[in-house]
């Protein structure tokens, strides 16, 4: 039971002289600080942190904590999001201090073990997409988005091409496009038909010979996979162009089909959904990258070889694009998929995409007789529910819907993305889910649009917060509790 | 198989509510030619036991701070972790949540962000925060397109030798198709030389990234780099160290525009490089180009003071292409590790900290200068890092020697700066007691003399 009393800002339940740490005597002889930094360079005081007791802290974060939805306390169904259970045994793995205490500059001959779980976690990344060069340098899919743009770009620029153009489906996700820009590329969109699949009249009437990069995701955010597939690889390829694929959705396809079987030059991979990493509250994440094998020498460096039976770091990739970050990557996240891939094997992760699709599939077929679903009667691991009958017929919203499903103890699927389906809800179950919960979930939709329009504009109802005003956070913003006394 | 649920009777029940008589039915919609048609080629499952001894295994063929004595820095320490930190950071309502898209059900998160923000503007002496990048390195070159946006010059971004070598590459790379062109200047005894800076900086540059104190340890004179960047109307972008504003002056108060930094030191471990925090603060002009998630108050229908994400029309989701960045995700979780160790040690285990690595570190030159082989490559102050040059020039045989005897001594300096091929940089924190630091003297002086005696028959 949340106590609303310890949850008040940090600095509102500061006093001065309170303080929590305290640090050993220093058992070196001491000397001023004046006489070993400059005073033009020093502080008089250190910054104003507030001053609490280790209890305080407890009990305020504790309290915070219960005031969030997690997967480990509700059913998540956030489309694209992958929120599936993060395995116990992941967080104690990544814990070892043989990996969490390791300095990243240490020699090689320090970190043998670290390396070859690293240097397994390139092979298995290859063999599951079926691309033979990998990445884990970078932090985030979006950072592996642009990462791979940038070895596109660095590759062309090596054949002397001149290529200035990304393709981006309409309903990509927002990453896509602004990877683009990121990378310096003009960002085209390409229509999606009715069907939710790339229109190939839009598509011919958009490939030149200015384009470097079609960025494509598969299964798309619809939850559907691209039947034209190696058609749209093989039209793009014929242009000199390279295939991305946006491995957001890869929960649907492990071990069932492999992207670089059908044409995908390079793609992303999220461990922090496929592989259970967990996704933190918003990160970290990690977006290791696959290419095929003329793009392996343009890839940031260090890639992890084996040579006998020692590992070692390779920095010399004369082509490389250099790096996106500093160090080796989100190390700790590559440890979590991997105690993932480990205990699921060959046939547990193809399980996982098996119970992953049964699992939308079940809950479409629960939904779609409440909520139409535009784009069909089958999906991969997700679909898109559109609530745009009933907002015509009875003026209820999407995000009423999203608010009211709190009030009954289920997270909100996300909700107005992909931008092409109008009140779209997107749900997608995940494997780690029983039948029981995708029914309570389905009945609660139904009973939701049962009922009455005004009690769902102000769900949700039983929430400590409810329908947070976001024009004036926009338009007044108070970010810190500084400008809180000031607009006070 | 370990996480799902569905028996044989649900999978039954599902497939008859669908209409399909398989599973393989629903993967129907890939075409058969495409379809994988064999196993992964990837290792059998193992049970969690099996998994735990296998991990044992492997972590046991590593060295890890505290089987050996760590003096690894540039950019990476070995700080102290309170308790309370991985105490928080283990409630599963904040590790196995995600970006607070429902503000209602994320209540506990967004005020996070919001008290991690205020905590680091209060630290940075700037307005305003994001809510965390990936890490230093990506949030310098984060910040330089910021500045490019802001200043609307396109011509070069000046970054001295001085800026760690990895976050100078990331910054390349991340411009690499761009106009703007980055200008490395070389640096004079370890710090930026004003004369050099001056005739660098013009109308063209977006700006100066200055690294304080900087990837030799060596504590630059912030204010004049501020007064030359300013006279040219660029924007000073500080990576600093927060640790180091126990003593040293925020960023706000000489003048930097942009202040960034790594933060996995805030309570994160090592992790062999990730993930990490990469902090971002900003003068309140620049708000509307910067990167990343922001959370902000404001009030509910009911009037009640909550916290929701803002200002998202920067951002990816609503802008695509025309988004200030293709930054989705935050380092939430690190966010609030840095949050509660802020909060632990407050304003004074701050300055403590801070005066602990300072005096510690110097008292560690010292110590090794006082053998004839060691002096500072730089006479520059420093904070806790410094660079030592090894008058016998062979400084990897030094290292693994010391390597043997437990100790983790430093990083060569060659791979980066060929002139330094000769000197390696030593980190000190607040962990390294006395005896460490003398241990990691003797053994430094032990191998030296092992090596200048000749052998006797």
């Amino acid at each position: 039971m949340r106590n609303s009393r310890d949850t008040q800002l940090l600095c509102e339940l500061s006093r001065p002289g309170r303080r929590a740490a305290r640090l050993p005597a220093c058992d070196v002889p001491e000397r001023d600080i004046a006489d070993l930094l400059p005073t033009e360079a020093t502080a008089s005081s250190p910054p104003a942190l507030p001053e609490v007791t280790e209890p305080q802290i407890v009990r305020h974060f504790v309290n915070l904590s219960t005031m969030n939805m997690s997967v480990d306390t509700h059913f998540y169904p956030l489309g694209s999001c992958t929120m599936k259970y993060n395995p116990k045994r992941n967080e104690r793995a990544a814990a070892m201090p043989g990996f969490a205490d390791l300095h990243p500059c240490q020699p090689e001959e320090t970190i043998q073990g670290m390396l070859a779980l690293l240097y397994e976690m390139q092979e298995y990344f290859q063999e599951i997409s079926g691309l033979p060069a990998c990445s884990l340098q970078p932090a985030a899919g979006a950072h592996g988005e642009l990462t791979a743009l940038l070895v596109a770009a660095a590759y062309f620029k090596d054949l002397g091409e001149n290529r200035s153009k990304v393709l981006v489906p309409d309903n990509a996700h927002g990453t896509n496009p602004a990877s683009a820009a990121m990378a310096g590329y003009r960002s085209i969109t390409v229509k999606t038909t009715s069907d939710g699949f790339v229109d190939m009249a839009d598509l011919a009437s958009k490939l030149d010979d200015e384009v470097a990069v079609m960025m494509i995701t598969n299964p798309s955010t619809l939850g559907l996979f691209e039947p034209h597939m190696r058609e749209i690889a093989d039209q793009v390829h014929a242009r000199g162009g390279l295939i991305y694929l946006d491995g957001a959705n890869m929960n649907a396809i492990l071990g069932i089909t492999r992207p670089g079987d059908w044409g995908a030059d390079m793609q992303h991979y999220n461990p922090h959904k496929t592989f259970s990493g967990p996704h933190g509250g918003g990160g970290p994440g990690a977006g290791p990258i696959c290419v095929i094998e003329k793009l392996a020498p343009y890839l940031p460096t260090p890639i992890v070889r084996k040579e006998d039976s020692l590992y070692a770091l390779d920095f010399n990739l004369p082509k490389t694009i250099g790096r996106v970050r500093s160090f080796f990557g989100n190390v700790g996240v590559l440890v979590r998929a991997y105690a993932y891939i480990r205990t699921h094997g060959p046939d547990g992760l193809r399980e996982v995409s098996e119970n992953a699709v049964l699992n939308a599939n079940y809950l479409l077929s629960r939904v779609k007789h409440i909520l139409p679903v535009p784009q069909g009667n089958r999906c991969m691991h997700e679909f898109v529910a559109s609530a745009n009958t009933l907002k015509k017929d009875k003026g209820i919203t999407a995000m009423d819907i999203a608010k009211r499903l709190l009030d009954y103890g289920f997270h909100a699927p996300t909700v107005y993305f992909p931008l092409t389906v109008p009140e779209a809800m997107m749900c997608e179950p995940t494997e780690s889910e029983s039948k029981e919960t995708l029914d309570a979930f389905a009945e609660v939709l139904f009973r939701i649009t049962e009922e009455d329009a005004e009690l769902l504009h102000d769900a949700p109802h039983s929430t400590a917060v409810s329908r947070p005003d976001e024009v004036r956070a926009a338009r007044q913003p108070v970010l810190t509790w500084a400008a809180l006394s000031e607009a006070n | 198989m370990p996480y799902h649920y569905n028996t044989p009777e649900d999978k039954q029940a599902m497939l008859s509510a669908i209409g399909a008589e398989s599973v393989d039915v629903l993967f129907d919609s890939i075409p058969a030619e495409l379809k994988l048609g064999r196993r992964l080629d990837l290792p059998p499952a193992l049970s969690e036991l099996e998994l735990d001894q296998h991990l044992r295994e492997l972590a046991s063929r590593n060295t890890p701070a505290g089987e050996a004595v760590c003096f690894l820095g540039a950019g990476s320490y070995d700080h102290f972790i309170p308790a309370v930190v991985d105490t928080i950071g283990s409630r599963s309502e904040f590790y196995t949540s995600y970006t607070p898209y429902q503000a209602e059900a994320s209540q506990g998160n967004l005020q996070v962000m919001f008290e991690y923000q205020s905590l680091i503007t209060e630290l940075t002496g700037l307005d305003v925060s994001n809510a965390s990048l990936y890490d230093g390195a990506s949030a310098a070159a984060e910040a330089v397109l910021m500045a490019i946006s802001a200043t609307g010059r396109h011509g070069k971004v000046i970054v001295p030798e001085s800026l760690h070598p990895e976050y100078r590459a990331t910054i390349a790379t991340y411009l690499e198709n761009l106009a703007t062109e980055v200008v490395t200047i070389p640096t004079s005894g370890g710090v930026v030389d004003p004369e050099i800076l001056s005739e660098a900086v013009d109308e063209e540059t977006a700006a100066v990234v200055l690294q304080q104190p900087n990837f030799f340890g060596c504590v630059e004179d912030a204010a004049e780099v501020n007064r030359i960047t300013k006279k040219a109307g660029a924007l000073l972008i500080a990576v600093f160290d927060p640790m180091s504003l126990g003593v040293l002056k925020r960023p706000g108060d000489y003048g930097a525009n942009i202040a960034v930094a790594e933060g996995h030191t805030l309570g994160s471990p090592m992790a062999y490089g990730g993930p990490y925090l990469g902090i971002m603060a900003c003068e309140k002009s620049l708000v509307r180009r910067m990167p990343g998630r922001i959370a902000g108050q404001t009030v509910d229908r009911r009037g009640n003071t909550c916290f929701v994400l803002t200002m998202q029309t920067r951002e990816q989701h609503i802008r695509r292409e025309k988004a200030t960045s293709n930054v989705c995700t935050n380092q939430g979780l690190f966010a609030l590790r840095a949050t509660v160790y802020l909060a632990q040690l407050g304003p004074q285990g701050l300055r403590e900290t801070a005066s602990l690595c300072l005096q510690k570190s110097r008292y560690a030159a010292e110590q090794l200068c006082q053998h004839e082989r060691f002096s500072l490559a730089f006479e520059e102050p420093t904070f806790k890092e410094f660079v030592i040059r090894d008058r016998e020039n062979r400084v990897d045989d030094l290292l693994k020697s010391a390597l043997d005897r437990g100790y983790l001594a430093g990083l060569p300096l060659g791979r980066w700066y060929p002139e330094l091929a000769d000197c390696f940089l030593v980190a000190v924190t607040e962990k390294r007691t006395k005896a460490e630091i003398d241990g990691l003297v003797s053994t430094l002086t032990k191998a030296s003399e092992r090596v200048s005696v000749p052998a006797t028959v």
